[in-house]
């Protein structure tokens, strides 16, 4: 089992050690690289998704959340995220697929198959919420395939725009 | 019947039905009981498990999939008034709050309708009537020429001509916008065509109305507002400003106060001025007068919105005033009851809006289950919210989740103990922008109190963007709490969670069961 983090493209892996409902990090990877991180045990409390995590020799209260594949570890003031991958599976979005980050309406296309675009370049307008968000390029690239047309419904995650090098 | 304080009203009334949805219909809602009054909700589908279907004492279903079917739906809201026995309508912020047309025909059904005539929403919702009128009434408005422009028409030749004239930069606005919809700046002419063309969209799918206009965009000033409050005797009030200057793409984002850049004799002018906008269209009700101030002091008539605010609970947390009582005792016929002079301001008071958004991703709307949510609680907190843990979070309504108002002494105990409120609002399973609420308000220009309505637009993301985290920790975390089971919902030993109630071990539900 690996673990990521959002937007980054590092993955850990976690060895643990569970004694009497407390479980501690053994040892953790780094894109296989071993991450020296201070002492670091977990414990559930009595209340459903809440927990004592001692980090060194601190001792905090984290509350934890899973939806899906993404656990929530609301922490030190601020909600993250963090990831988990069956191992073996490869990473699900392709790199320079651009994906609808909600679900709305196609309102413009101004990309164009075999265009070349540089990052930032302005690809497409989806309208949600009767906002209108700017679809802009993440890279530099050649457009290999654009997805839908105007007035289209585009599901949330669903491939925009695929730009190539 | 109508409660005890209405006693001596002329225009009595007893039970109100709310014609709106999420937090504010909340907050109407439990104005209402508190005013001892009866209140009726109205939902869409969707809304059925909502927290205002929830409070309200009676609840009436909206049919249809779309906006203008439920909330935008005049005679369904009516018809669900008159099948309830409500004898008056409050129509919260937003959807049909400031048409005049459904104004009016609350009033012809023989409802009390709670908010301005239709007349004053008419007259102050078409920016350009609006302009002129306070142009009449000696309130200053924003320098430079307006051409509307009509959609549909040949508008590009008039549309450049006007802007040349205007010049750059300039603000392309839908003249019967608002919230930062259909509003869009243009720096350089060559995106005079896609910024209108966007913004013209953008009002049509909003407001059902392409019109848009232009005027000069001030830069570097502060967008700082009047509460005016107005009796049906001619009484009116203001309760000073709100400075409303941190906001992206024209949405506000923190609101308190009093401003850090009104000086009395400032707050003077502009109440006075405020006062004399609402005056002129006989205002009645509690509306909000909307200005630019410069920083040289000079300020301007921006518009004014004919209902109850969002950020209302500033003004309250500093006057005292219960904003939506006071609406009821307005509509009611009741005379305001309060001086200029007995108007207070004490201590400091800041709003944060909770978005259901992503600051990682353009603060894009973020979607899903509230599968953790912990408000702040503690002395100077008030949290206005209508979700509650286990809701949904769609991309079919605005996606504020929330406000958390805080309350102290003086401007600097009221950051930090609106930072630590959000440190401890504690929202898992959807992306907020809590985060980016305590980035902005500890940055040390929101601190010193000098911003202007640009300052998020225009300062590098990576001053905004807080603390890096620690990943191996934070995996480390997560991959314990997978291995302790975590996210099976209750603890083993505990008890099943029922899953008719989402109680534990329902002692009723036991009761009624028979075993085979």
């Amino acid at each position: 089992m690996e673990w990521s983090v959002p937007d980054e493209p590092e993955r850990f892996k976690a060895s643990l050690q569970e004694t009497e409902g407390s479980v501690s990090i053994t040892s953790l990877t780094r894109d296989g690289i071993e991450v020296h991180i201070p002492e670091t045990s977990v414990e559930a409390e009595d209340k459903p998704g809440r927990a004592i995590v001692r980090v060194g020799g601190t001792t905090k209260l984290a509350h934890i959340a899973r939806t899906g594949d993404t656990w929530w570890v609301h922490i030190d003031g601020r909600a993250h995220e963090v990831v988990f991958h069956e191992q073996g599976r490869k990473a699900s979005a392709s790199e320079g697929s651009l994906r609808a980050p909600m679900p709305g309406t196609v309102l413009q296309v101004m990309a164009k198959e075999g265009q070349r675009v540089r990052e930032g370049q302005h690809l497409m307008t989806l309208e949600a919420m009767k906002m209108e968000h700017k679809i802009l390029a993440p890279k530099p690239g050649e457009i290999t395939k654009v997805h839908f047309s105007e007035g289209d419904r585009a599901d949330m995650g669903s491939s925009l725009v695929e730009i190539g090098d | 019947m109508s409660p005890e304080w209405m006693s001596d009203a002329p225009e009595k009334f007893s039970k109100v039905l709310v014609a709106n949805r999420g937090e504010i219909a909340v907050r109407v809602l439990q104005a209402s009981k508190e005013a001892g009054l009866s209140c009726v909700a109205v939902f869409s589908e969707s809304d059925s498990s909502s927290l205002h279907v929830e409070l309200a004492d009676e609840a009436v279903l909206l049919e249809g999939d779309t906006l203008e079917m439920t909330y935008l739906n005049g005679n369904a809201i009516i018809e669900a008034a008159r099948s309830t026995g409500a004898d008056a309508i409050h129509p919260g912020y937003g959807f049909l709050s400031e048409r005049a047309g459904f104004a009016r025909e609350v009033e012809s059904a023989g409802i009390r309708w709670i908010g301005p005539s239709a007349h004053a929403i008419e007259t102050m919702g078409d920016k350009i009537s609006a302009r002129s009128l306070m142009i009449e009434s000696g309130v200053p408005v924003i320098p430079g020429d307006q051409i509307p422009v009509e959609e549909g028409a040949d508008h590009l030749g008039a549309l450049a001509s006007a802007a040349a004239k205007i010049g750059y930069p300039l603000l392309i606005k839908a003249s019967a916008g608002g919230g930062g919809k259909g509003m869009r700046s243009v720096s350089v002419p060559k995106n005079l065509r896609s910024e209108f063309e966007a913004a013209a969209r953008e009002a049509s799918a909003a407001f059902g109305d392409g019109t848009v206009y232009i005027e000069r965009l001030l830069t570097r000033a502060r967008h700082v507002e009047i509460q005016v409050l107005c009796d049906s005797h001619g009484g009116a009030v203001h309760l000073n400003e709100r400075d409303c200057s941190l906001q992206r793409r024209y949405q506000k984002v923190i609101e308190e106060a009093p401003s850090p850049a009104v000086t009395p004799r400032i707050r003077e002018a502009m109440g006075e001025a405020a006062v004399t906008a609402a005056r002129s269209v006989g205002y009645v009700g509690a509306g909000t007068v909307e200005f630019l101030l410069a920083s040289n002091g000079e300020f301007y008539f921006l518009e004014m919105n004919t209902r109850i605010q969002v950020e209302h609970p500033v003004t309250e947390m500093t006057t005292g005033i219960d904003l939506v009582q006071k609406q009821f005792e307005v509509a009611a016929g009741l005379p305001l009851g309060i001086t200029q002079q007995e108007v207070s301001q004490n201590g400091h008071s800041i709003e944060a809006r909770v978005y259901a958004e992503d600051p990682s991703r353009g603060f894009l709307p973020s979607i899903g289950d509230l599968a953790v949510w912990r408000p702040p609680s503690g002395p100077g907190i008030r949290v206005d919210s209508g979700v509650r843990e286990g809701d949904s979070v769609t991309i079919e309504f605005d996606p504020m989740l929330a406000k958390l108002i805080v309350h102290a002494p003086d401007r600097q105990s009221a950051i930090r103990r609106l930072d630590s409120a959000l440190s401890s609002f504690v929202v898992l399973g959807v992306r907020t922008n809590i985060g980016f609420l305590r980035n902005a308000l500890t940055h040390e220009t929101f601190q010193s109190g000098s911003i202007d309505t640009d300052f998020l637009d225009s300062t590098d993301p990576s001053e905004l963007r807080g603390p890096d985290p620690d990943r191996p920790t934070l995996v480390a975390v997560a991959a314990s709490a997978q291995r302790l089971g975590m996210d099976r919902k209750q603890i083993a030993g505990t008890g099943d969670v029922d899953d008719h109630t989402g109680h534990q071990g329902d002692p009723f539900r036991t009761l009624g069961r028979t075993f085979p």
